[in-house]
């Protein structure tokens, strides 16, 4: 390129400028000799972001991810440039916010009248969708075959198999020769297959667009395995019935599993809050930490619980380890005193300190007839004092222990 | 059946109309009958209170204060309580008691309060 | 997307319909509701609320339809790692002319306190109601295993 084609460049009111301007989805820079941009265009700003006052001058390592740039890849690509006249490459280029974008880019070098290198063109080329695609075409085979937790395979509209993965034989025993151009059904259960459920499934994946459903599956040894399937049909670009992918897992080992989990987190939750019995026929049930409604459900079923178990009449619910009462938390405190009242058992709010007292006014919650106090000493006296006015004159009901 | 001044009923296995009917001609007809002060109406065995059953305790509280005595529930079960929460039953106007004997004594020291002034609808 | 339970894995109760014609049926709808809860592992307080929402759903079938026009289906129903139990309420009666009104706390006919339907919504898990005047009501409510 001559000097003049860069001066035609730069200058405003050319046709050329104003072509450079309409192309919006490539970005052509324009570089002087020591890599700095000297031109800048609509097209490039929208690419990178940079307007043409806030980058024109700056170095064209600006564009380059900071690694890059750290090991010289921008030198080494305008040298690439200088020595070839032209020079293309993909990578990743750097946008204002820090974004980056995987690109298509061309360096050509441009001469002067001697010869000499005065300047560079960079053009650039957004290329992030085009290498997502790519990606997912490559390696959708090969994602699918790693699979090892999960079966996963096609089968045509005819019900034979087309396609096997790892998962699939780990999950079976059966290799890939063994099934493919068997039938489906080789995978159910005689009454499964007996009732249709091959068919009715296939149909209704074919009508919905997919399937979920459950059921049992037999292995090459003959045993059973229960699953969880998915179903999709497959189509081609004219809609058209192609063939099904079914992707099933063992759900017998994951239920033990689960059943297991939960009864380890249901202990650890009743070691963790423990109903105290205090006094004769006084409880107090420390509660600790957030109260979602599964933690409070099954607070308030051990409380009841133990109110029938030791008899108590009162019941103290200390809130000084919750971190703070909004009106669920409040919800749940008051539908436990509601239950418990119910068996005959009166309830007194302990722990509250001064911020709660104000949540609690502000948030509009009305504790009704609940008797509050902030500290566990204070409650405890009078929930004494309320067993003491219960027990009645007369009963000799008065046995402390 | 007695139970000191009070009256026991005891309501167990499946209540239909006509059962009800029939315990509601018996309670209304014994306190009456005995001047019994209280009636404690024993829910212990029954693992459903569902509306209906509920509705038949507090129309068979109504018609015992109508009488001129107090009533008391008793024995309601934890998962029954939780229920009736949920159901939205408070009976917040009722006594409540684990069982039989301690409803006896609040229905005691209720009347007792209502005898010194204490306000009758604080029933524990 | 469907889903479609197919079979329950032999550990898993079959479906048990109990009629609902007479004041029996209460306990029959009770008592299997109950068998069933316990067998897919609910917890005491699951359990009372879904046989509670059952009994109140058969009472509401015993009132409202002329007799022998109902039935409840009971059975165990799996979904991943839990199980739990389905009942489905079927009646031939006159069906709910406005279901959002019934739907509502405190909606009343023939003197009940009406607290039936949106009470036992509260109680289980899932719950789902069809009904149109001439053409009965299907309840189907579910519980399951925490």
């Amino acid at each position: 390129m001559a000097d003049d084609a860069v001066a035609v460049v730069e200058d405003p009111d050319s046709r050329y400028r104003q072509i450079m301007d309409a192309i919006t989805d490539y970005a052509v820079i324009g570089l002087d000799a020591a890599s700095a941009v000297r031109s800048w265009h609509a097209g490039a700003e929208q690419l990178t972001q940079y307007p043409a006052e806030e980058i024109t001058g700056r170095s064209v390592a600006v564009f380059y991810p900071a690694e890059d740039a750290a090991r010289g890849l921008p030198e080494t690509d305008l040298r690439a440039g200088a020595a070839a006249g032209r020079h293309e490459t993909t990578g990743w280029l750097v946008r204002r916010d820090g974004t980056q974008f995987w690109a298509s880019v061309v360096f050509t070098a441009v001469r002067d009248r001697a010869g000499k290198v005065n300047g560079y063109v960079m053009t650039a080329r957004d290329l992030t969708r085009w290498r997502e695609q790519e990606l997912t075409l490559r390696s959708v085979e090969q994602m699918v075959d790693s699979i090892a937790d999960f079966e996963v395979f096609r089968f045509g509209p005819d019900g034979r198999v087309r396609s096997w993965n790892q998962g699939a034989q780990r999950l079976t025993g059966y290799t890939p020769d063994e099934v493919i151009g068997q039938h489906v059904s080789m995978f159910y259960t005689e009454e499964d297959v007996r009732a249709g459920l091959l068919e009715r499934e296939m149909t209704a994946a074919a009508r919905d667009g997919s399937l979920e459903g459950e059921g049992w599956r037999l292995r090459k040894d003959g045993t059973r395995f229960w699953a969880n399937v998915v179903l999709s049909p497959i189509r081609d670009d004219q809609g058209e019935l192609t063939g099904y992918v079914k992707v099933a897992r063992d759900l017998t080992e994951r239920r033990e599993q689960d059943r297991l989990v939960r009864q380890q987190r249901d202990e650890i939750l009743e070691l963790s809050t423990p109903v105290i019995q205090v006094w004769d026929r006084v409880l107090i049930l420390p509660l600790i930490g957030t109260l979602d409604s599964g933690r409070a459900a099954r607070l308030t079923e051990s409380l009841l619980h133990r109110i029938a178990a030791d008899q108590a009449e009162v019941v103290i619910l200390d809130i000084s380890g919750v971190p703070s009462i909004d009106t669920g938390v409040a919800q749940h405190l008051l539908e436990t005193v509601a239950a418990a009242r119910l068996m005959g058992t009166v309830s007194i709010l302990s722990g509250v300190r001064p911020d709660t007292a104000q949540s609690i006014v502000h948030l509009g919650i009305e504790l009704g007839s609940l008797r509050s106090r902030t500290s566990l000493k204070d409650a405890l006296q009078l929930a004494l004092g309320l067993v003491e006015a219960r027990s009645g004159a007369g009963n000799g009901a008065g046995a402390r222990a | 059946m007695r139970m000191g001044p009070d009256l026991l009923v005891t309501l167990q296995g499946d209540l239909d109309d006509l059962t009800v009917e029939s315990i509601e001609r018996q309670v209304t007809s014994e306190i009456a009958r005995t001047g019994a002060h209280g009636a404690l109406i024993d829910v212990s065995s029954l693992d459903v209170v569902d509306s209906f059953v509920a509705r038949v305790l507090a129309r068979l509280v109504r018609m015992v204060r109508l009488l001129g005595a107090d009533a008391a529930i008793v024995g309601i079960r934890p998962a029954v309580a939780i229920t009736l929460v949920e159901l939205g039953v408070s009976m917040a106007d009722v006594t409540t008691a684990l069982n039989a004997e301690q409803g006896m004594t609040r229905l005691r020291r209720l009347r007792a309060g209502t005898s010194a002034g204490i306000r009758h609808d604080d029933p524990q | 997307m469907t889903t479609l339970s197919e079979g329950p894995p032999a550990s898993l109760l079959a479906a048990a319909t109990v009629t609902i014609g007479g004041e029996d049926a209460l306990l029959q709808v009770r008592s299997t509701v109950r068998a069933y809860a316990r067998h897919a592992g609910l917890d005491l307080t699951a359990t009372t609320k879904v046989v509670t929402a059952g009994s109140e759903l058969t009472r509401n079938i015993l009132r409202h339809s002329t007799a022998g026009q109902g039935a409840a289906s009971i059975e165990e129903v799996v979904s991943g790692p839990r199980t739990g139990v389905r009942a489905v309420f079927t009646d031939r009666g006159p069906g709910i002319a406005d279901l959002d009104q019934a739907m509502r706390n405190g909606f009343s006919t023939a003197g009940s306190l009406g607290l039936g339907l949106p009470g036992s919504r509260r109680l289980v898990d899932e719950f789902s109601i069809d009904s149109a005047p001439g053409l009965g009501t299907r309840v189907v409510i579910c519980q399951w295993n925490r």
